[in-house]
């Protein structure tokens, strides 16, 4: 009787012993190993700011975003600006996406560095009006093109496929919009 | 009894062995210092946390994700070696964990302390921002170790530095700009003169005077949104004032040479009027200003442009209240009252509920005439926060530099054109209207100024500042005009107040003393 009790009693402290030696062994091991986040990451990231306007509509605010490095730079724009479109989570930023707006083409123009940006009739059927509303519709995007993407002189938009006069009326997005001359 | 200890002992042993590992993680939690970081390219001041990992050094270190997100950088992990790569600008950084090697580009770098690994995260030391990347940045990068401060990039200034003269006749600010900007001065508080410098941007911290020089008591600045304001407080001998740019008109077109903005007080004759009198006075401007102050037309027909109308309802107010209903209602009952109170002739570009194209209001205005145009709006935003009124004036091309691109832009549109297309003409005149509305432009931005103040004065909702853009509807426009943004009719405060008779009259009311305001100040020939 006394030698099967200490027989268990060994037996737990060995169990004990190996569990802890394992633990010893693999803990540090899979800490050093990698951060968890970056390795689940198998393609390169880059680091993108995203402007919106704030809840009261009288400055902006920004957020950085990682999105997967894409090869192209049309393919890129795209990826950024699904983020705004996206918006945030943060209900004080405002990303001026109007409901079901999507971003359909993006095609860059090298020679005259304009950035031609194509988006479905719900960006502006379903645009709420108010020049505030619509001011920020398109600084958001000006402000995330030019951020991220310097290279960018001029953008013009395109509504399905088709020149528009405007967006909600105010402002003419006819002809191509100068990043550094909008203010 | 002997075998009962030794199962106990090994357990214990167990537990000992345990203690130093779980006893690790606290030391490094409990350092919990943070970095400041002030970008320029418009990114919100953030605060990055920093950990100190080392007890025997007091370097700082910052997590890669944090490092990569603040500049911007490509990064890419390989767990196999235990190497990062950070693209940053044109360079690429390679380091390896448990190192003190960076690689920038083919280049080894050698760094105080090690990459770390520290609770899930590969940790930098913050010498590796000082040492490799701020010298081999485009941009500009100070950290400052002893607030842990770290700021990128350093914003453009446009207005770059001041000057106080003072001599016998009077006291002159000299403002050194990097072009000519637009501005607007008034003294509507006594014993300060407040001057905007539409798009000016400026380090606040060196304009700021606190003792007096001749003629000034003290200079302070502030940066606004987009525009810069300087304020001086003047002393009570002062008698006048005046505003220009120094050799006005000499600048070679096209040049981008920095201009002097100069504010010149001139001293008074009479001695210091006592303290108790100075509250209320009001300087007078000197109206000798050569090119600011041209002599238009005086105000006898004014354009009154109701936003939206017909298809376009502009915005909808949460109770379904339409914005282009309010504005055409507003625009009729001010139709009335200035042919009443001031005597004008008013003309509508609608009168009905009629969508008219934003090109055919403005050639309306034109035709009639007209030496005011006044659009009039009810503002919209995605949420029902936003409240208040806004008053705005068109940003036409602000530099020579820039007015000869759009000449150029817009010659090669009109030039593209001219084989097929019918409209080719109107084209060619919208580019000579534009250049038209760059005539005007003090004249807006006083006209909008003087709605600003009486409306703050009157309508009891935020006031949301004068503002420059590039609205369409005031383009190619022949006269001085404003666009006015009367409330937000998405915010159901707004909403009702707009409804009210009580409200209208109040913003009928302030505009017509504005533009009364305007009639004196611009009296006209003859």
């Amino acid at each position: 009787m006394i030698r099967t009790k200490v027989g268990r009693s060994l037996a737990i402290a060995l169990a004990v012993l190996a569990v802890a030696v394992v633990a010893l062994y693999l803990v540090p091991r899979l800490r050093t190993k990698g951060p968890v986040e970056v390795q689940r990451v198998s393609e390169e990231m880059r680091a993108v700011t995203i402007f919106f306007g704030n809840k009261s509509a009288d400055g902006f605010a920004s957020e950085t975003r990682e999105v997967p490095a894409a090869p192209g730079f049309e393919d890129q724009v795209k990826l950024v600006l699904a983020e705004l479109i996206k918006g945030s989570r943060d209900s004080d930023k405002i990303s001026a996406m109007p409901d079901s707006t999507e971003l359909l083409q993006v095609f860059w123009v090298e020679d005259t560095q304009t950035l031609v940006l194509d988006f479905n009739n719900a960006f502006t059927a379903n645009h709420p009006g108010g020049s505030a509303a619509e001011y920020y519709t398109i600084s958001n995007i000006i402000k995330t093109v030019s951020a991220n993407f310097p290279q960018v002189a001029r953008i013009q938009f395109l509504i399905g496929g088709n020149q528009v006069e405007s967006i909600a009326g105010h402002y003419a997005v006819d002809k191509p919009i100068d990043v550094k001359k909008w203010r | 009894m002997t075998a009962w200890p030794r199962p106990f002992a090994v357990i214990a042993l167990a537990c000992a062995a345990f203690l130093p590992w779980m006893l690790r993680v606290a030391p490094a939690a409990a350092a919990a210092k943070s970095l400041g970081v002030v970008y320029a390219d418009g990114r919100q001041t953030e605060d990055v946390p920093l950990a100190k990992l080392d007890k025997d050094s007091d370097e700082l270190y910052v997590s890669a994700y944090d490092l990569a997100r603040v500049f911007k950088a490509t990064k890419f992990w390989n767990p196999d070696n235990r190497k990062l790569v950070l693209r940053i600008g044109n360079h690429r950084y390679m380091l390896t964990l448990d190192t003190r090697v960076v690689v920038v580009d083919e280049t080894p770098v050698l760094l105080r302390m090690n990459v770390r690994f520290d609770e899930g995260s590969i940790m930098i030391p913050l010498e590796f921002i000082e040492g490799v990347l701020a010298p081999r940045s485009v941009e500009k990068i100070t950290l400052d170790r002893s607030r842990l401060l770290l700021s990128i990039g350093s914003p453009e200034y446009n207005v770059t530095g001041i000057e106080i003269v003072d001599d016998r006749d009077g006291t002159r600010a000299l403002l050194t700009l990097t072009d000519e900007l637009l501005y607007h001065i008034d003294s509507d508080t006594p014993g300060i003169l407040r001057l905007k410098i539409y798009g000016g941007r400026l380090d606040p911290l060196k304009y700021t005077f606190p003792e007096a020089k001749g003629l000034l008591n003290r200079v302070r600045a502030e940066q606004v949104e987009q525009d810069a304001y300087l304020f001086f407080d003047v002393k009570k001998t002062v008698q006048r004032y005046r505003v220009e740019f120094e050799g006005e008109g000499a600048a070679a077109p096209g040049k981008k040479a920095p201009r002097k903005l100069v504010l010149f007080l001139e001293r008074g004759k009479l001695p210091e009027i006592p303290g108790a009198d100075f509250a209320g006075k009001k300087m007078v401007e000197m109206l000798d200003e050569g090119a600011k102050r041209k002599m238009i037309e005086p105000v006898r027909k004014i354009a009154i442009d109701p936003g939206h109308g017909g298809t376009d309802n502009g915005r909808m107010g949460p109770s379904g209240v339409k914005e282009k209903d309010v504005n055409l209602a507003m625009a009729l009952m001010l139709r009335d009252r200035l042919r009443e109170e001031l005597g004008v002739d008013v003309v509508m570009t609608r009168t009905d509920d009629v969508l008219v194209p934003l090109d055919e209001r403005v050639q309306e205005a034109n035709t009639a005439g007209a030496q005011l145009f006044i659009s009039i709006h009810c503002n919209g935003w995605f949420t029902n926060d936003a409240e208040g009124f806004e008053v705005f004036f068109l940003a036409p091309a602000r530099t020579e530099e820039e007015a000869q691109l759009g000449r150029d832009e817009n010659a090669s549109v009109a030039y593209e054109r001219q084989g097929g297309s019918e409209e080719s003409g109107g084209d060619i005149d919208f580019i000579l209207w534009d250049m038209v509305q760059n005539e005007y432009l003090n004249e807006s931005s006083d006209l909008a100024e003087m709605v600003q103040r009486e409306m703050s004065a009157s309508l009891g909702i935020r006031n949301r500042g004068v503002k420059q853009t590039g609205l369409r509807v005031l383009k190619g426009l022949k006269m001085p005009g404003v666009l006015i943004e009367t409330a937000f009719i998405s915010n159901p405060k707004e909403e009702r107040l707009l409804l009210s008779p009580e409200f209208r009259e109040r913003f009928i009311e302030s505009a017509i003393e504005a533009i009364r305001k305007f009639q004196d100040r611009y009296p006209g020939k003859g």
